[in-house]
């Protein structure tokens, strides 16, 4: 292709662009100028030396400038709705995602945007997505959305209210859902996340029979296990375990009598020790369980830890010999007014640095002696009800009004 | 369809009819299938990348994505018919060429088809759970061409028979091979097993099967060796021409099984040629193939092993209990050493040093060294020998490499104390009569002993070293004390042994000669005089004399004789002719010794400095004998050795094994004792385990006396049975 003459001239839309095959080569083959210029491919360059693409010139030009430099620059009379279109034409989706923003930094992240939802009701859960998307759950509907911030197909499983929701991979999204009695099964599902549909329900089987139940909250092992606190009739309390690749329930901890397993709002896998934190709230009495399953022992049953405390604790981190430190940066945060209605304080540890939301702002703390480095509030939306971060971003989703924000780290600076 | 006046205009006018034409869909599939038998036809030069790739993009903007792609399986499906027709006419071995040809051909098509689709394989495919295009021309090649009725079953006798054809020798077209196999992989690794690998496998196995009988008539076990591991070869190097590298472990493992395997038992006892004998004409090549073939069978190497050990255990019992050897124990000893070499160089060599294969050499030496319970005199003998005169004139690395060697067949020697014994009486003889040949040589054999029996066993053997320094610097303080009346007397010698450091002797004493009797007492003097509180005796048996004599014809010479034939030899100063009684009256030299004596004077030739009467070979106790006025020799210095039988007699060896059953007992019941103070309560058995278990490094004690011991013990009150169970012994302190 042109060793010689390392030039190429397009005609795009009428617009005349040069560049040169180096330049397009970063598109890598598996794209329209990979493809266009291999060497199957003889092509004829007509009589006027040039390529003519019937596509759109503004936004050839902003692409090749991407190839080019490796940087994105979008002018503002560009929507980028129209760039990712023609990005996706000519497959250079994943170019434009990965100059879009940086690499994940509590302490650099700007506000990117608001994404305004029209469900009715308030959020329960927002989750970020291993690419960029998310999905949020708002009552009994799970509203999918892709990096470009693009609303997929929401899902829901029968309606039943929506407990906890995670994502397997970037194509798989699992919710857990509430049972209705006489209505619905409830339990928990896997979903596509770009088509919205129904891929798998997962079972609890109780002496060999398949029994509905409520699913809670939802926790992920690395070794692609998933556990799920899980309500039912009669015997099938506990906390649920099935296999990612599978679908099959692989294990199943019955709850011990006078153990709240079932009940979990939150489960936490920690790697390093195989445990299974579980944490149990009961807002009314004010007292709060957090359990530990040590599934090492798992011959002799389970091993549990208990703890019991007063209710200033919702959130079960990953580093479990930090709980004072955490919990005196909560209590001290929490002496100035209460709102009427609270969200309860969420954390979240990402690459060394810790995440607590309290009321419509996130504190970031980080080093070892986890100093308050940054803050990041947006006025308006109300308090935040959850937050996640994932796929170099940060979602936040806020509880009076149906509004979650985009928080991610700028590209690197030019240099 | 631009063969139009005005292409510009028609150009146009095409885009217009895009959105309103109700056969939009249609037509632009029309125009992807056209290219699709284009590229398939080699005729894509024609084709626009950029107009196709637009139109498959907007065929899925405009929701026909099922279309296009039912449409693509179609499509690729009846080219893929005709090609199977075309693979299916190819004849005889034009068929894998073509096979091959058409897959690449299939490849590049499928590579121009899914830049074409590009943009239905990113979005539609994965939103609708179909199969990729790469994957779906890999399936549709499958499932048309391999997997074709005509096709399967010719592909799969084809490339067997190559196979076939290349195992006996011929040259096959390996890049084909290659190419075909690679297909057969690419389009899965269930297809490449199902269709090639499992066929292949049976196939060998059958193949090596036959082969492997044929050879095992009438082959050697050397050969047949040498053609398993050309097989062996052979495979591996199939593989790794053009089979799945998978392949190896699974068709090594067929050929092991075939070729080794079931045969390796007739193979190992093969007659003529099998293990024994090549142990016994040292065929390390052979036997180093045999290692490294049976080492990849289960079984194969304790089978080896197994022959190996009963071999050396039937030859080294042989060589140990044949009368011949035990005549001449430095002979005796050289065998086992040179036997020992032997092997080990077959173990270093052709078993690479296995340690497996070490511990079987160890253990069958330990078994038949230990059959023969003088092993520990004659090793001593041979020490004694090499220490004496064998290394003379010998480096110092050759001497320790021969103490190396001594000290390796001591390890198996069970009996330590035995030898132990003997080395003592060997090293005294030395040490007194001078004869060792390096003092270094002693003390690093001793510094071997030490590092592998333990302080205990070395510290009298270095007392001895010890008397003899003294007793020179005694020596020198005795003459400097004497001043210049030392001319008065003869020159004396005088070695101080400390006893219980030296092997017992019995004190058997005669009558010195008066000549010597004064220097004696002078030294006694001298001696008991410096040490206080000691006590001196006179050990006549293992001192020598050197004697000046002048015969008849006036010549003169120097005599060396022990200590008894001085005594002898004086009386004979005084008288010419005596009476056996009367030199046994002078003397008092007990009558084995005196016998002894008197023979080695007058019955050996060449050395008869005494004649006897009546002239016989033994010494009776009515012979008369005579200073012999006729003797002659060449040499000045005449050395007149005692008749001493080298070997022990059948009564001292009696007597040396009763000191060293003797000797056992005290470090049996220590051994007891120390166990029983730890562990204050043991039952009989494990008593006798551990006891075995302490002293092994030294002997392997009898458990009938162990229980003797334990009884004696029990007498004096040391231990006492237990009161219920009268198998626990209990310690009393």
């Amino acid at each position: 292709m042109g060793i010689q003459n390392d030039r190429v001239r397009f005609n795009v839309g009428g617009k005349i662009f040069e560049t040169t095959a180096t330049t397009l080569a970063v598109a890598g083959r598996n794209s329209f100028f990979g493809a266009m210029f291999d060497e199957n491919w003889n092509f004829q360059t007509e009589n006027s030396h040039e390529f003519f693409i019937d596509r759109n010139p503004n936004c050839f030009s902003i692409l090749i400038d991407l190839l080019r430099t490796g940087e994105l620059f979008i002018p503002s009379n560009i929507p980028e709705k129209l760039l990712y279109r023609e990005a996706q034409f000519y497959g250079l989706l994943d170019h434009v995602r990965a100059a879009k923003w940086g690499p994940f930094d509590g302490n650099q992240v700007r506000f990117s945007q608001a994404v305004m939802g029209q469900a009715p009701g308030d959020g329960t859960a927002i989750r970020a997505g291993p690419d960029g998307g998310c999905c949020v759950a708002h009552g009994s509907i799970v509203h999918v959305y892709d990096w470009m911030l693009q609303e997929l197909p929401p899902i829901n499983l029968d309606y039943q209210r929506v407990n906890d929701i995670g994502w397997i991979d970037a194509e798989t999204v699992v919710a857990a859902t509430s049972e209705r009695l006489g209505r619905g099964r409830g339990g928990a599902a896997l979903f596509g996340a770009a088509t919205g549909e129904l891929t798998h329900r997962f079972q609890v089987t109780h002496e060999d029979q398949v029994k509905s139940y409520t699913a809670g909250a939802l926790s992920f092992s690395t070794d692609y296990k998933i556990f799920s606190s899980c309500k039912g009739r009669s015997n099938e309390y506990g906390i649920g375990v099935w296999d990612q690749i599978t679908g099959q329930q692989i294990d199943f901890y019955y709850e011990p009598i006078g153990w709240s397993l079932g009940d979990a709002d939150r489960l936490q896998w920690l790697d390093n020790t195989n445990c299974l934190l579980v944490a149990t709230l009961f807002p009314r009495k004010d007292n709060c369980y957090i359990s530990l399953l040590d599934f090492r022992e798992k011959e002799h049953g389970l091993v549990m830890v208990r703890y019991r405390g007063s209710n200033h604790r919702r959130e079960a981190g990953p580093r479990r010999d930090r709980y004072g430190r955490e919990q005196f940066h909560l209590s001290r945060l929490m002496k100035g007014k209460m709102p009427d209605e609270p969200c309860y304080p969420k954390l979240a540890l990402y690459d060394g640095q810790l995440f607590s939301s309290m009321n419509d702002s996130i504190s970031v703390f980080s080093g070892p002696d986890w100093v308050l480095t940054s803050r990041l509030r947006r006025s308006y939306g109300g308090s935040i009800c959850d937050f996640s971060i994932g796929g170099d971003r940060l979602f936040a989703l806020h509880s009076e009004e149906n509004v979650f924000d985009i928080w991610e780290a700028p590209p690197p600076p030019v240099t | 369809m631009s063969a139009q006046k005005k292409r510009n205009f028609q150009i146009e006018a095409f885009k217009h009819r895009v959105v309103v034409d109700p056969k939009y869909a249609e037509k632009t599939w029309k125009i992807l299938e056209h290219a699709i038998h284009e590229i398939y036809n080699h005729n894509a030069s024609g084709l626009s990348f950029e107009e196709l790739y637009r139109n498959a993009y907007n065929m899925v903007l405009y929701k026909f994505g099922e279309k296009l792609y039912s449409g693509l399986v179609s499509t690729v499906t009846s080219h893929l018919k005709e090609i199977a027709k075309s693979i299916e006419a190819a004849q005889g071995g034009l068929f894998l060429e073509e096979l091959s040809r058409k897959w690449a051909e299939h490849n590049k098509a499928l590579q121009m088809i899914r830049d074409i689709l590009m943009y239905m394989d990113r979005t539609f495919i994965p939103s609708s759970h179909k199969t990729p295009v790469h994957e779906l021309g890999l399936s549709l090649w499958r499932d048309n061409i391999i997997h074709s009725s005509k096709i399967q079953s010719r592909l799969q006798d084809t490339l067997l028979e190559l196979v076939q054809r290349e195992r006996t020798g011929e040259v096959i077209d390996r890049g084909l091979m290659r190419n075909i196999i690679k297909m057969l992989m690419d389009l899965g690794s269930s297809v490449y097993k199902v269709d090639f690998e499992k066929l292949f496998l049976d196939v060998s196995a059958d193949f090596y099967r036959g082969e492997s009988q044929q050879f095992i008539e009438c082959c050697d076990c050397g050969d047949y060796l040498k053609k398993a591991e050309r097989r062996l070869n052979e495979e591996i190097e199939r593989v790794s021409h053009y089979l799945d590298a998978k392949s190896e472990a699974k068709i090594t493992n067929v050929v092991e099984k075939e070729m080794i395997e079931s045969h390796m038992q007739r193979l190992v006892h093969m007659e003529n040629s099998g293990l024994v004998n090549m142990i016994v004409d040292d065929k390390y090549e052979d036997l180093g193939r045999m290692y490294s073939l049976l080492r990849r069978v289960p079984n194969g190497l304790s089978l080896v092993r197994d022959v190996m050990t009963s071999h050396i255990r039937e030859t080294g019992k042989q060589l140990v209990t044949d009368p011949e050897r035990l005549k001449d124990p430095v002979d005796f000893v050289q065998r086992l050493l040179d036997e020992k070499d032997k092997h080990d160089k077959i173990v270093s060599l052709a078993f690479t040093n296995d340690k497996t294969f070490q511990n079987a050499l160890n253990s069958s030496f330990e078994y038949f060294i230990n059959l023969n319970p003088r092993s520990p005199e004659f090793m001593s003998l041979f020490v004694d020998d090499k220490l004496r005169k064998g290394l003379k004139g010998v480096s110092e690395e050759d001497v320790e490499i021969v103490l190396d060697k001594v000290m390796m067949l001591f390890r198996y020697l069970q009996e330590k104390d035995v030898y132990e014994k003997y080395y003592k009486q060997h090293l005294a003889k030395r040490l007194l009569s001078g004869k060792t040949v390096s003092e270094d040589a002693e003390r690093s054999l001793i510094v071997k002993l030490k590092t592998e029996c333990g302080y205990q066993f070395t510290s009298k053997l270095e007392g001895m070293f010890t008397d003899m320094k003294t007793s020179q610097d005694t020596m020198q303080g005795f003459y400097a004390s004497m001043g210049p009346e030392i001319a008065d007397y003869p020159t004396l010698t005088v070695q101080v042994l400390t006893t219980g450091s030296w092997p017992t002797q019995s004190s058997t004493t005669c009558n010195l000669p008066p000549e010597i009797l004064g220097i004696c007492e002078r030294f006694r003097t001298y001696y008991l005089g410096t040490h206080t509180g000691r006590r001196l005796s006179w050990q006549t048996t293992m001192g020598t004399a050197d004697l000046k004599a002048t015969f008849g014809k006036g010549q003169k010479h120097e005599l060396n004789v022990s200590t008894y034939q001085m005594c002898i030899l004086m009386l004979f100063n005084n008288a010419d002719r005596l009476s056996y009684k009367e030199i046994e009256q002078a003397t008092e030299i007990p009558v084995s010794d005196l016998k002894r004596s008197l023979q080695s004077l007058a019955c050996v030739k060449g050395k008869n400095v005494l004649r006897k009467e009546p002239m016989s070979k033994e010494v009776a106790e009515d012979d008369s004998f005579f200073f012999n006025d006729k003797f002659m020799s060449k040499l000045y210095k005449v050395k007149i050795g005692t008749v001493v039988a080298q070997k022990e007699s059948e009564p001292e060896k009696q007597e040396t094994r009763q000191r060293v059953e003797e000797d056992r007992k005290p470090q049996i019941e220590a051994a007891i004792v120390r166990i029983m103070k730890s562990r204050r309560v043991l039952d009989h058995n494990n008593i006798v385990a551990e006891v075995t278990k302490q002293l092994q490094s030294r002997f392997l004690p009898n458990p009938v006396v162990i229980k003797k011991r334990i009884e004696s013990l029990i007498e004096r009150e040391f231990l006492e049975r237990d009161k219920v169970d009268r198998k626990l012994y209990r310690y009393l302190a």
